[in-house]
């Protein structure tokens, strides 16, 4: 017989290391063409880093996104960004680049206001071009690049940026261990077949307080993915060991869901902007795949009135959940 | 060692090589004629990265011994795109973000253009079954399928190199 099932979790989730310092640099070269360089050393392993960092640089100088070029996670040129990992480098490195970017429109307006006669205070950086309160000056930005040029300046800027935490009291665990958390909500909806024990995952919804997105199809991207490893977690994947040596070390032994074992993930992205964000940003990496298996296995004990205690849920473990309970009742 | 002559099609070009015949065609492909699109996963035939086309047929190029493709003609992921310009599976992927980290991507538009070639209206459950022996562990399959229900929608698809 099959059963459905709805199951609901919560999470959340610090981002940066926990009560340590963890800092990001940044440089950042704004050439004579009106374009722009970022140096950091953030690695980019698939989850949208340069493309972010790119923006927010972008975002801060007033060029396009498209003007910047990322050179990253180059030790031999980049400063140091730390790790791809705690959810932190939209959220840190983000703050580094956007702090050198702003070093370096300071210099650019400065010189734009000496030039124009007006107030720093009035003016900005937006689309190219240099702003006078909320209209263009006709000036570009790259005129003023030139005019730092032929002044002998070089328009540079360096921002670093740490997380403000504290260390955890050894004798309370009590402290600030993040500057800042991200929280989600999932629910999945879940059919498992009492005769095979094999759970079906038929939708997964997924809320996600990340800050601003700053590049939504990014989240988005961050969400299925965390979702699909949260289905894995929870249905298949066990790394089984027999005295210190792994057991299943291959794909076929090791399952990770393929596409035929994803269903459809509607995501939710809830914009709740962080004041000590780049533009309002925090993380979204870890969190998407923290609260999925609880939501699959709170599912699954609605489906069975069975609570398992045990992942991953594979069909072995569910029939003989199943099982137990008859022999339980039969007494 | 004996060296074995192969003669193959790469891309629509021919190519003759003399190479231990022990080399899979993954080997050649990377090591000789440098074509790194083509990712070494797992190279025992589970993860699907090192996939190609081999005449009308998707096949991990790890578990091919190059000899095997002789006479044969290869497409790989390098063979899409014309003159520069991005072929309508890569234009999909890149357009509803179907990439990550990367390392499935080729293997995945292999996978969806031989689907395609094969069926040109298909479902998701056909997109699902005819990638689901390319592994991803970044994107959760969404946006990958998403971006072949686009190629496939693309009225004309301006393909490369349609045959080997």
């Amino acid at each position: 017989m099959k059963k459905r099932g709805y199951g609901i979790a919560n999470m959340w989730y610090g981002i940066g290391n926990t009560a340590n310092p963890n800092p990001s640099g940044a440089f950042v070269d704004f050439l004579d063409d009106g374009t722009a360089i970022v140096l950091t050393g953030c690695a980019d392993i698939g989850q949208g880093s340069s493309t972010v960092l790119a923006q927010i640089a972008a975002e801060t100088l007033g060029i396009c996104v498209e003007d910047v070029v990322i050179v990253s996670a180059d030790t031999e040129v980049t400063p140091d960004a730390g790790a791809s990992s705690a959810s932190r480098q939209t959220y840190v490195s983000g703050n580094a680049v956007r702090l050198a970017a702003e070093n370096v429109r300071n210099q650019v307006i400065a010189i734009a206001a000496e030039l124009l006669n007006i107030p720093t205070e009035t003016v900005s950086l937006s689309q190219g071009e240099i702003w006078n309160s909320d209209k263009s000056s006709g000036m570009s930005i790259k005129e003023i690049i030139n005019k730092c040029r032929s002044k002998g300046i070089l328009t540079l800027g360096h921002g670093s940026y740490n997380p403000v935490t504290t260390e955890l009291d050894p004798e309370t665990g009590q402290g600030i261990p993040y500057a800042t958390y991200a929280f989600a909500t999932q629910v999945s909806e879940i059919e498992v077949d009492t005769e095979t024990g094999i759970v079906e995952v038929k939708q997964i919804v997924a809320a996600h307080d990340v800050g601003t997105a700053i590049n939504p199809q990014n989240v988005e991207g961050q969400i299925e993915g965390g979702c699909a490893m949260g289905i894995g977690y929870a249905l298949l994947e066990e790394v089984i060991l027999k005295d210190g040596e792994i057991q299943n070390p291959g794909m076929s032994t090791y399952l990770i869901p393929t596409a035929l074992d994803v269903p459809e993930i509607h995501t939710i992205i809830i914009e709740e902007s962080e004041i000590s964000g780049p533009y309002g940003a925090k993380g979204v990496g870890e969190p998407a795949l923290v609260p999925t298996a609880a939501a699959i296995a709170n599912a699954v004990a609605d489906a069975l009135g069975i609570r398992m205690y045990e992942l991953p849920l594979t069909p072995e473990k569910i029939i003989a959940a199943i099982k137990n309970r008859k022999e339980v009742e039969a007494i | 060692m004996a060296q074995f002559h192969l003669e193959m099609k790469v891309n629509g070009k021919p190519i003759a090589l003399d190479i231990d015949p022990g080399l899979r065609l993954l080997d050649v492909l990377r090591d000789i004629l440098h074509l790194t699109g083509t990712k070494e996963g797992c190279g025992e035939g589970e993860c699907g990265a090192c996939s190609v086309i081999l005449d009308d047929e998707l096949v991990d190029s790890c578990l091919i011994l190059a000899p095997q493709a002789h006479g044969r003609g290869v497409i790989t992921i390098e063979g899409l795109a014309l003159n520069g310009e991005l072929d309508p599976y890569q234009q999909a992927f890149l357009e509803v973000g179907a990439v990550q980290c990367g390392y499935c991507t080729p293997g995945m538009i292999l996978a969806a253009r031989v689907l395609l070639n094969h069926n040109p209206k298909p479902s998701k459950q056909d997109i699902a079954k005819a990638i689901s022996g390319n592994l991803c562990r970044c994107t959760g399959y969404a946006k990958i399928v998403q971006g072949i229900e686009i190629a496939a929608s693309l009225k004309e698809t301006k393909a490369g190199v349609s045959r080997a």
